[in-house]
């Protein structure tokens, strides 16, 4: 009796645990984001509502806008100014021999520091997805030793610290970097790379290409093979099939990862300063220099235009997501073998493939090289003593990395276990939501479209600081709300991992799970999450990826007794018993590099194991 | 009036957020809001000499703010101070390194937060410019030099604050840094615009860099707020870079980038090398450097503030001067102090050092750098 009422009590527990575990998780998920990113971040951007109106005073701003401020500032000029632009353009058409040439010559125009921001994340953009494409082709379609590991270290180069990344670019790029070395040695001469708006979209390139690579890959192994196998027994040729079949299926992944490419690029700031100087100077590095010159007011104005751009341009890539729906599977394309190739064409992608590889080499493989070569004083004067500095550190400094890398794993375990839920959450809501809830997953998305030093600054002021209550002042600090600051910062990553390829999910299937009972939470865990778990496991790399190379916050919740990897990095970076060397930072940049390659392989087979 | 008394709640509901995440609660009182700019610990301090050692009334610990370089292990300038002050008294030292330096300390006086510290260490001229602009109705600093037996030795053109609060302890120079072996010395401003220099120099941000605003502002000390922004459109238009921080201008100096960047005329300090001397050449323009002292200051709503007097009065004594000094890599603040024979040898203090006064940074400073930042990043 007792027996059966104990089951019939858990029983309802867990019918109710059912029911409410969805609802739950969201409330949870609204709390976190409310907690620490909607309210700190707003303390900043109530400023941008002042009676100065900053916004208005960046949007009328020929320095800010460039040419586009007179759309604002004299709205009646503007057809005027167009067609006065207009008449001075010259297009002279001529014949060069062998094609036509048309040249088109306009008189110069301000892009502004918003023109150009956006005009050199765009850039980044295309070389990102230029340089990604071809690795996610590889990935998803090749089948060669050493593959898995490979994909699990894509992203490697998300988590480096903007100063070694430059340390690594002058050292590859620099007049006398490796590739000039090789580049002279062949008679070529040297060329001049750095401080060019090249060499700030090529670091941009290194650091998003891997994004592009990661989500497309997910991607492209969730294409189910059957589907291509119909096509092809239909009639349609390779290219046919893949043009109707794969492509559709690719383009969400593809698309998302451009848009957080040049979201991210938009925001960009000490690698365009270290790498391209002032003169090409983005809207973050004035939105740093007005926070620390105390104006507010200003840095707000710049803050919600960028947060508005990149809100945009979220709302109407979610638009886009909405109106594709492709059938999702497990039971994935077959792959080639890289190093097994028949016939002319096989020979002419493998070829292509090894001179793909050359440019991974050079982009992505010499910087993080001689990174490593620096923590040991390079090929010509080689040395172990900024080794022995990091152990002299560990022994009894301030600063220990051993504390650091621990401290690391801890924050990106515990970020990933709460981004994870809230990413799954709200993929879900985006998949399956109702009425507009594009407008809601675009706000949802915010935490990418925010700059670092807002979020940041947002944090000092609110949660740091306090609040009154009564006559009481309540703050809140610690590891704990780094850790949710790090899951905020990184389940945007698992929300568009994941939404795709829960759209993509038959909706017959939940349907009918819900027909028979099953609460949206079991549905969810149940029929979906297995099919869309490869989306999972690339969102969960991403934000234990986002939460090892995250800076900011960490310094400003946690007491100084608390560091990360990046922390640790910066501090050796300007101790002074290394002098001005490079040295121990590159010493300590390695370890990163190991700790956190070995962190994503083991995310990714673990995760790959298990599947709900 | 700063009455903390912290409730450090066990979690804010969860058992497990207990453990590493605090919510703090702090009980401000009622008259928080009107927190005012006197020093009123200071009304309290009636137990005097209660122990052999320390004649302060405060007991500590001491709280220095300041920035991340300065303190924590053996080698910098903040670990020499807490051991030689510990040696001889009862109180303890603590440093902390606030993210944002001292706009942490105005932000929480706008908000009313707690300051939880009394001294910060490490504010130049115009940061503490920055400082009273932002805070015009209130005093985040109070005087310090009249309590300081020693302030009277800190050299007279090192002297940053008409109102005594801020105290130099040292001082860089800023200079251009040069390898010999591939170019010859500038020796002038003028020199850096011509065709001989052309694209030879980094430079720095000096919205975000301490050298890039000292070099900035020895440009506008040398052709004056008229005209320094023609000047520097000569020397863009002569290809110099401007990064955004001093690591990055160096790191790409050292690795043969470029032959010149604007550092500081310690340089050789860490290369002197048969070798190394003639890549690491010191160049000072016009024979001026640029004087960038860093000062100590005393919070007004500093808990200690006797005690923090006292051992700004340490950091002034000759021992402290030279010790703090040769840890930072800069020159001695007062006319008493003397440098180490050997450091002396490879630290150059230029024949004429140059700095502008609060009063002349005062109101201006903010606006030159925008207009000069915004001149050089022409989109």
């Amino acid at each position: 009796m007792a027996g059966s009422q104990r089951t019939t009590v858990a029983g309802r527990l867990s019918r109710a645990a059912d029911r409410f575990a969805l609802p739950l998780a969201g409330a949870g998920t609204l709390a976190v984001l409310l907690a620490v990113f909607y309210y700190p971040v707003g303390t900043v951007f109530v400023e941008a509502l002042g009676p100065e109106n900053p916004v208005w005073g960046v949007l009328t701003s020929e320095f800010y806008m460039g040419a586009a401020h007179g759309v604002f500032a004299h709205p009646l000029r503007v057809p005027g100014d167009v067609a006065a632009w207009l008449a001075d353009v010259r297009v002279a058409a001529g014949w060069t021999g062998l094609l036509p040439e048309v040249r088109v010559v306009h008189p110069g125009f301000r892009k502004g520091l918003f023109g150009f921001t956006a005009y050199q994340a765009a850039l980044s953009t295309v070389a990102s997805v230029a340089l990604g494409l071809p690795g996610a082709y590889v990935l998803a379609r090749f089948e060669f030793p050493g593959r898995r590991t490979l994909q699990s270290l894509t992203i490697l180069p998300f988590v480096l610290p903007s100063i070694m990344v430059v340390v690594g670019f002058v050292a590859t790029f620099g007049q006398f970097g490796t590739v000039n070395d090789v580049l002279a040695s062949l008679g070529l001469g040297r060329v001049q790379f750095l401080y060019t708006l090249e060499v700030v979209v090529l670091a941009h390139a290194f650091y998003n290409a891997p994004l592009v690579t990661r989500m497309v890959t997910t991607a492209w192994e969730n294409v189910d093979a059957s589907a291509v196998e119909t096509a092809r027994s239909l009639g349609a040729s390779p290219l046919r099939a893949f043009r109707d079949v794969v492509a559709p299926q690719l383009l969400p992944a593809l698309a998302a990862s451009a848009l957080l490419t040049f979201v991210f690029t938009f925001m960009s700031f000490p690698i365009v300063l270290a790498l391209g100087g002032l003169q090409l100077a983005t809207v973050e590095v004035w939105l740093f220099a007005r926070i620390n010159q105390l104006d507010y007011a200003t840095a707000a104005g710049l803050a919600t235009l960028e947060t508005l751009i990149s809100l945009a341009l979220t709302y109407v890539y979610l638009r886009y997501e909405g109106s594709q729906s492709a059938e999702g599977t497990a039971n994935p394309l077959d792959r080639h073998r890289l190093f097994d190739a028949a016939g002319l064409r096989e020979w002419l992608v493998r070829s292509g493939i090894a001179v793909y590889g050359l440019l991974v080499a050079v982009v992505f493989v010499a910087p993080l090289a001689s990174m490593v070569l620096a923590s040991v004083g390079g090929l010509e004067d080689p040395t172990l003593r900024w080794w022995q500095f990091l152990a002299e550190r560990q022994a009894g400094g301030r600063t220990q990395p051993a504390t650091a890398v621990r401290y690391s794993i801890q924050f990106g375990i515990a970020a990933l276990v709460v981004a994870l839920p809230m990413g799954v959450v709200v993929g879900a809501f985006s998949a399956r939501g109702g009425h507009g809830r594009k407008v809601v997953d675009a706000v949802l998305m915010a935490p990418i479209a925010v700059s670092g030093i807002v979020v940041g600054f947002g944090l000092l002021r609110s949660l740091v600081f306090g609040v009154d209550v009564g006559s009481y002042r309540v703050s809140l600090v610690g590891p704990i709300v780094v850790v949710f600051a790090h899951a905020v910062a990184g389940y945007p990553f698992v929300v568009r991992n994941v939404a795709p390829m829960l759209s993509a999910v038959d909706s017959r299937l939940v349907e009918s799970a819900r027909a028979l009972g099953a609460s949206r939470g079991r549905a969810l865990w149940d029929i979906e999450l297995p099919l869309v778990w490869p989306g999972v496991l690339a969102g969960a790399a991403f934000a234990f990826a986002i939460s090892i190379g995250e800076f900011d916050s960490t310094v400003i919740l946690a007491d100084g007794n608390v560091y990360t990897m990046p922390v640790a990095l910066k501090r050796f970076l300007v101790d002074r018993a290394a002098g001005p060397s490079t040295g121990p930072a590159a010493a300590m940049g390695t370890v990163l590099l190991a700790v956190t390659a070995a962190s994503f392989v083991v995310i990714d087979r673990v995760g790959g194991r298990y599947r709900p | 009036m700063k009455r903390r008394d912290y409730l450090r709640t066990v979690g804010v509901g969860v058992a497990g957020v207990a453990a590493a995440g605090c919510l703090q609660v702090e009980n401000t009182g009622d008259g928080d809001a009107t927190t005012s700019a006197t020093g009123t610990e200071s009304g309290t301090a009636t137990r005097s000499g209660t122990t052999t050692k320390t004649t302060s009334a405060d007991a500590g610990p001491l709280r220095v703010a300041t920035y991340d370089s300065f303190f924590g292990d053996d080698g910098t300038a903040g670990q020499w101070l807490k051991d030689a002050w510990e040696a001889d008294h009862d109180t303890t030292v603590e440093f902390t390194a606030p993210s944002n330096g001292v706009n942490e300390f105005v932000e929480r006086k706008r908000e009313g937060a707690a300051i939880d510290a009394d001294l910060f260490v490490g504010i130049n001229t115009g940061e503490l410019v920055r400082v009273d602009d932002a805070l015009a109705d209130t005093a985040l600093f109070d005087e310090l030099a009249g309590e300081v037996a020693g302030s009277d030795t800190i050299k007279d053109d090192l002297r940053i604050d008409p109102e005594d609060r801020a105290l130099p302890y040292d001082t860089g120079y800023i200079s251009l840094v040069y390898d010999s072996t591939t170019v010859d010395e500038p020796q002038t401003f003028e020199a850096l615009t011509s065709d001989e220099y052309e694209g030879a120099l980094l430079a720095q941000n000096a919205q975000s860099s301490d050298p890039g605003r000292a070099f900035l502002l020895w440009t506008i000390h040398e052709y004056g707020p008229e005209n320094y922004l023609d000047y520097w459109e000569r020397l863009v238009g002569n290809d110099v870079r401007v990064l955004d921080d001093w690591q990055p201008s160096y790191d790409a100096f050292l690795n043969g980038e470029r032959p010149m960047v604007v550092s500081y005329s310690t340089d050789q300090v860490y290369y002197n090398g048969e070798d190394q001397l003639p890549r690491h050449q010191v160049g000072f323009l016009n024979d001026q450097g640029y004087a960038n002292p860093e000062a100590v200051a005393r919070f007004a709503d500093a808990d200690n503030p006797d005690l923090a007097a006292e051992f700004v009065e340490f950091m002034l004594t000759d021992e402290a001067q030279r010790n703090v000094a040769v840890n930072n890599v800069q020159f001695p603040a007062t006319t008493t102090a003397e440098l180490p024979e050997e450091y002396g040898q490879y630290a150059y203090e230029p024949p004429e050092p140059v700095t502008f006064t609060y009063d002349e940074l005062a109101g201006n400073v903010d606006a030159w750098t925008e207009a000069w930042a915004r001149q050089v990043a022409t989109n």
